[in-house]
Formats: structure tokens, C-alpha cells, sequence
């Protein structure tokens, strides 16, 4: 396959798809850490919801 | 069924332990059809080696209207039942909607320029794909033009539904008008088209994919409603600030 006069067409479709792949996952993780950091700073400080003290 | 997850407490709770499963089935299922494509489906007579490239336009193609379809059938949710988690699943799905639209124009184009000899044609199957990257990059930027995510959601709900009506004249166009673009050779009446050969690797690839695709789906809606949390959490510090130490 790679004697084949179109395999940078086929490597850069998979190179591409592979990028997009990884930069989705890490954007979605990057941003679940940021969150849940967010999230614990600002309870670490005594702030609360009204239905988190009701349960 | 729905309402039982209506609570996002509850959601996130399956979702911690959902995500890891549906993402490894993804990983294993679309790694056994990409070693498929690559080792045991032959190159096809008239393409040669470049129908590889197939393997993932494809499925990134059928994805790309999938995700549309969840994020209209949540957009139905947010406007008609109001379901707390409905417009979270439609803002969730949106960036992965307009990522597998983008691989299918990247990779469509790829295959093309040594197939067709151009990488773009305005035909109508091409055009219509461009029109759905579109919509989503407009959906995408409605979801950030306003503050409020109630309010967000609503905006976005409404373009959501009136862009659904490109979906039918995406799948139709190489049907109703004369397209370079080949027509349907997997969903069509009569049955695939396709040698087996190539199409079981295919449909392993496109099942393992969904897979992936509901597991960042799951993932970002965990996020969304982590960032709402964080907004409000982040309202009532603001507000006590602004009452003083008397309050």
C-alpha cells in the first residue's frame, strides 16, 4: 500500500482524523478537570446551593 | 424512562460508570474494523488502494447527521418538555456534531482530488454537508452569544429544528438531483451495495465510532452540568458578596 502513488492521500485522511479525535477527547477532558476544580474551590470556601444543604 | 434521568444528580451518577464501559466497546470495536480495512478488505478495482480512506469518511458522514438527529430530538425535549438534561444533551452534542461534519469534508475531499481529480465540486451532496458545518458553527455560536443557558437553549432549540430540514436534503440530494457525489450503497432499498468483504470492516468502524461518539457525548454532558453548577455556585459568591457580613 504504501508503493501506492495515493498513499499521502490516505495517510493524511487518517493523520487528520486522528487529530481531531485527540484534540475532542482532550478538550473534553481538559475541561471536566477544570470544572470539578472550579467546583470544589468554590464549596471549599462554604458556598452552597439551597438543595445541597437540604439533602 | 427519560424522567428517571431527569435528575442530573442521578445522570451524572450513571454516567461515571457508563462512560468508561461505551468508550472501551467504542475503542475495541472501531480498532477491529480499522485493522480490517487495512488487513483482510481488498483494494477496490476501480479505486485502488485510496478506498481506505472510506473506512473513516463514511462513517464520519452517517455521524455527522446522527449527532444532528439527537441534538433535534433534544431540541424537541427542551422546547415541548421542558426536561432539565435536554438542552444539555443539545449544547453537549454540538462541537462533536461539527467535528465528524468536518472530518466527512476533510476526508471526502481527500479521497476526491486523486478519484475525482478536484477536492471540491458544488454539487449537491458536497453542498448540503457544507450547509450542515454551517449550521452547526451557527448553533455553536448562538450557544456563546448569551449568558443565560435557559435562554441559550431556547435560541438554540429553534435554529436546531429549521436546520433538521437540511438532514432529509443531505441523505436525498444524490437521489434528487445529478451528482458527481455516488449514491447511497449501504442504506438503500434493495440492500448494500458493497462486497462483504468491505462492508463488514465498515459497519465495525461505524458501530465502534457511535460508541465513541455517545461516550464524549456522555462526557460533555457531564461537563455542562458541572459548568452550571460552577455558575451558580458562582452567583450565590457573588451575591452574598454584594449583601456585606450583615447578611
Amino acid at each position: 500500500m504504501i508503493d501506492d502513488p495515493h498513499f499521502g492521500f490516505i495517510l493524511a485522511a487518517y493523520l487528520i482524523a486522528a487529530l481531531v479525535f485527540v484534540g475532542l477527547v482532550s478538550w473534553i477532558v481538559t475541561d471536566y478537570r477544570l470544572q470539578k476544580r472550579t467546583l470544589e474551590q468554590l464549596e471549599a470556601s462554604g458556598v452552597r446551593r439551597r438543595s445541597d444543604s437540604e439533602v | 424512562m427519560s424522567l428517571a434521568f431527569a435528575n442530573p444528580r442521578r445522570f451524572l451518577n450513571v454516567a461515571r460508570i457508563a462512560i468508561p464501559w461505551v468508550a472501551v466497546i467504542g475503542v475495541v470495536l472501531s480498532g477491529i474494523g480499522f485493522y480490517a480495512a487495512f488487513a483482510f478488505a481488498p483494494a477496490d478495482y476501480q479505486q485502488g488502494e485510496t478506498v481506505r480512506i472510506m473506512y473513516i469518511h463514511v462513517p464520519s458522514a452517517w455521524l455527522s447527521m446522527a449527532c444532528y438527529g439527537l441534538m433535534a430530538i433534544s431540541s424537541i425535549g427542551t422546547l415541548v418538555w421542558r426536561h432539565p438534561l435536554a438542552d444539555v444533551s443539545a449544547k453537549a452534542i454540538a462541537p462533536i456534531g461539527a467535528a465528524f461534519t468536518f472530518l466527512c469534508l476533510i476526508t471526502g475531499s481527500l479521497w476526491g482530488r486523486p478519484m475525482w481529480g478536484t477536492w471540491w465540486v458544488w454539487d449537491a451532496r458536497l453542498t448540503s454537508v457544507l450547509v450542515l458545518f454551517l449550521i452547526y458553527c451557527g448553533i455553536l455560536a448562538l450557544w456563546n452569544a448569551y449568558e443565560d443557558p435557559a435562554r441559550a437553549g431556547r435560541a438554540a432549540a429553534v435554529m436546531t429544528l429549521v436546520g433538521a430540514i437540511n438532514l432529509p436534503i443531505v441523505k436525498f440530494s444524490v437521489d434528487w438531483w445529478n451528482t458527481l457525489h455516488q449514491p447511497a450503497s449501504v442504506f438503500r432499498m434493495g440492500g448494500p451495495t458493497i462486497d462483504r468483504s468491505m462492508l463488514w470492516p465498515l459497519l465495525y468502524v461505524a458501530i465502534g465510532l457511535t460508541f465513541l461518539m455517545l461516550a464524549l457525548h456522555l462526557a460533555a454532558m457531564r461537563n455542562e452540568i458541572l459548568r452550571r453548577r460552577v455558575r451558580t455556585l458562582g452567583l450565590i459568591a457573588a451575591s452574598t458578596e454584594s449583601l456585606g457580613p450583615s447578611a
